[in-house]
């Protein structure tokens, strides 16, 4: 019989669900927002109408994020450490640090042998996290998404002193208001947020390969400013939101595979879509 | 309005060995000891931890009012934030130490009203006859929290205390050297003693101060017998506990109390022990608490660490004493002259132990003899915020550690000693999820 296996990772900005048999079948990606106790089945029977599954057929369902704890219909919550470790193992094999830019945290992973052996975590403050590019999009009028085609564009990259997200906003109005060029200003960002995500992660003594995942890795213009705080080439997965939901659905293999082997029954949740709330 | 605020006090934390369930009550004791005792009028000393005085306030039945311990519990009892606006309302930074900041709130808010100020954690802190402060390295509040208290008490006297320490270094040996330290620590010490009997009309009882600090050096060594034996698998009292006996080592050195307490902890730890009790069924992580004071509102952290499987058998923090014998003490009649060799020898020990190990730091080398001698998995920290004498060197003494020993899993967790709005439960457990994992990865796969 075929076994099919879901990680959803539910992230503060984002959620991402996966549902795999070797490869990735199915993938959702939505924005989390307030209503996420509702959000987690949705996506959950979107990804399953587009891998054509009832989902009986899941043999196992892994949560994962910031609001794993809030998916009722998940057989276990693992930790987004150990399934980012997992999830850029499988897909770029030899990488030894990763770097996770999500939307309001950024965390850097250690690996060995393809496991989490250390990390550090910024949650404290939205710099070096994507809310502070997204406050900074707000302040100057433009797309998130266009940030880093803009910043390449950049002729003299702008110093931003602060490091405080609302400082730096401040700082940018004043730029434009000086006539500073907004690609520039934009490359200025970049350069800060990645001297604020390289020094943390730099605790972890970071060694090649790289990886770069999160929502920030969807920017070109981080990247490369990362690059050159770096001094080298990072990898960045097809698509670096979804390497958590993916290590979710590779542990939940990994889970039924040794309950197989071991003989013990797998323990799972009801296959019933519901929403959680706080009162079950 | 600050007054307005209820404090939103927590259940109380489970305890692994009856000793430390009993020191809750011995605290409101003391703090009820001191508010009795300045109603007879006794003179009340403001007191820091760890400054050497304590054995001279007992000898001249001076009351210590520890002015740490009562912003710790005002943080314990989640009720400090009142007391942390106060002192930001008089224009206090709040990212000054909130220990600090938590005692000069309630005393601008005590001296404002002339009474205590309403519903006070414990019955409140009583106000000083004199305040003795402490020039110890780079803790300046120990240093300027009395001095800038003098602006709500301006009649109260300070006497700053300087116990200096011999720093580390590879290009002398402390021996040159520490004779000049013991003597100015003498000095130190004997300028105290004429200070209070001037401001309290109390003299020194000498022969009591040698009796008193004989009890200490004896303490010192009933506290260290009794941690040893947490070196035990399963581990039978974790640093959640320790945050609690921390209490009668640091508040209460010098009398029958503390010593009766460390007597009775080591009994019903050698009978866990014998029984193979520890603080849970099936532990699976030793951790050391490696540096950082606790967060006093999040001591229940501990409980969610053993939740998942993990106990902390020792801990670097309120842990500044070794058994007498090791420090290698000159035989001294003097009692003042005993309690300096005493703390300069303390730190000392740690540097022969870091010269054994080339590029090591006492600091560093105390993590390392604890990681070996209590069989540890991996090191937790705490940086609090406000508190910049633990926080400064943890990041450094993590990377050495890794340097000149071995790659260990490690956590510093963030958040403050006191100001509880820097703290997310959510947040921490998280990192604390994560950590285990890691754990976990690195216990059964290797680095």
């Amino acid at each position: 019989m075929t076994e099919y296996f879901a990680g959803l990772d539910i992230g503060s900005t984002m959620t991402k669900v996966v549902i795999m048999n070797q490869a990735i079948l199915a993938s959702v990606i939505g924005p989390t927002g307030p209503e996420h106790r509702k959000l987690a089945n949705r996506v959950m029977e979107e990804a399953l109408a587009k891998a054509n599954l009832p989902f009986d057929d899941i043999t196992y369902v892994v949560a994962t994020g910031y609001g794993r704890i809030s998916v009722p219909f998940a057989d276990k919550q693992i930790t987004e450490i150990s399934c980012h470790a997992r999830g850029v193992s499988y897909l770029l094999p030899g990488v030894r640090t990763v770097i996770d830019i999500g939307g309001q945290d950024c965390k850097g992973i250690k690996l060995s042998n393809g496991w989490a052996v250390d990390f550090v975590m910024n949650d404290k403050c939205a710099a070096g996290t994507g809310r502070f590019l997204e406050v900074m999009a707000e302040g100057l009028g433009v797309k998130l998404d266009d940030m880093g085609r803009l910043s390449l564009t950049a002729k003299n990259v702008a110093r931003i002193s602060s490091t405080c997200t609302v400082f730096a906003e401040q700082e940018v109005v004043a730029k434009l208001s000086e006539g500073v060029p907004l690609p520039d200003i934009i490359a200025g960002l970049h350069e800060a947020i990645s001297v604020r995500i390289y020094s943390m992660v730099s605790r972890l003594k970071i060694e090649r390969e790289v990886a770069l995942t999160g929502g920030g890795a969807k920017n070109i213009g981080l990247v490369k400013a990362l690059e050159a705080k770096l001094g080298y080439s990072v990898l960045v997965p097809p698509e670096p939101l979804l390497t958590g939901a993916i290590g979710a659905a590779l542990l939940g293999e990994d889970i039924a595979k040794q309950a197989a082997e071991s003989g013990t029954p797998l323990l799972r949740s009801e296959r019933r879509l519901r929403e959680a709330t706080f009162f079950t | 309005m600050t007054e307005e605020k209820k404090p939103e006090e927590r259940k109380r934390r489970r305890t692994a060995t009856e000793a430390a369930s009993t020191v809750a009550p011995m605290v409101k004791a003391m703090i009820a000891d001191v508010l009795k005792a300045k109603e007879e009028g006794k003179p009340i000393a403001y007191s820091f931890i760890y400054c050497c005085y304590d054995e001279i306030l007992r000898a001249m039945d001076i009351v210590p009012a520890w002015t740490e311990n009562y912003a710790g519990i005002c943080g314990a009892k989640r009720d400090a934030q009142r007391f942390l606006e106060r002192a930001e309302a008089e224009n206090l930074s709040r990212s000054l130490c909130t220990y600090a900041l938590c005692g000069l709130g309630f005393d601008a808010w005590r001296e404002e009203l002339g009474e205590m100020p309403p519903e006070p954690p414990w019955g409140g802190q009583a106000r000083p006859d004199v305040m003795l402060g402490s020039g110890q390295m780079i803790c300046d509040p120990r240093n300027k929290w009395y001095h800038a208290a003098q602006h709500y008490m301006p009649d109260v006297p300070v006497y700053d205390v300087a116990m200096p320490w011999i720093p580390f270094e590879d290009d002398y040996d402390y021996r040159e050297v520490q004779d000049y330290y013991v003597k100015y620590i003498v000095k130190q010490l004997r300028g105290l003693v004429e200070f209070l009997e001037r401001h309290t009309g109390k003299k020194m009882d000498w022969d009591r101060l040698s009796e008193v600090v004989e009890l200490a050096d004896r303490t010192w060594d009933m506290v260290i017998e009794a941690y040893e034996l947490r070196r035990a698998i399963p581990c039978p009292m974790g640093t959640g506990d320790a945050m609690n006996t921390m209490v009668p080592l640091t508040f209460m050195m010098g009398t029958q109390q503390a010593y009766d307490f460390f007597r009775g902890l080591r009994d019903e730890l050698q009978l866990k022990i014998a029984n193979k009790e520890g603080i849970i069924p099936d532990e699976k992580y030793r951790l050391l608490w490696g540096g950082g004071l606790p967060s006093w509102f999040a001591l229940t952290d501990f409980n969610y660490f053993n939740s998942k499987g993990a106990v902390f058998p020792a801990e670097v923090t309120y842990r500044l004493i070794e058994p007498i014998g090791r420090l290698d003490l000159p035989k001294v009649s003097d009692p003042i002259e005993h309690i300096a060799w005493r703390w300069t020898k303390y730190w000392t020990y740690w540097h022969d132990k870091a010269r054994k190990r080339p590029g090591s730091h006492p600091d560093v080398e105390h993590l390392i003899n604890y990681i070996e001698d209590y069989t540890i998995d991996g090191v937790v920290m705490h940086e609090a915020f406000s508190c910049r004498s633990w926080h400064v060197g943890l990041i450094w003494h993590l990377n050495q550690i890794k340097k000149v020993y071995k790659d260990i899993p490690s956590l510093i967790l963030e958040s403050d000693i006191v100001d509880i709005s820097t703290y997310n439960e959510a947040d921490t457990r998280a990192r604390i999820d994560a950590f285990i994992d890691t754990l976990e990865a690195v216990k059964s796969r290797g680095r």
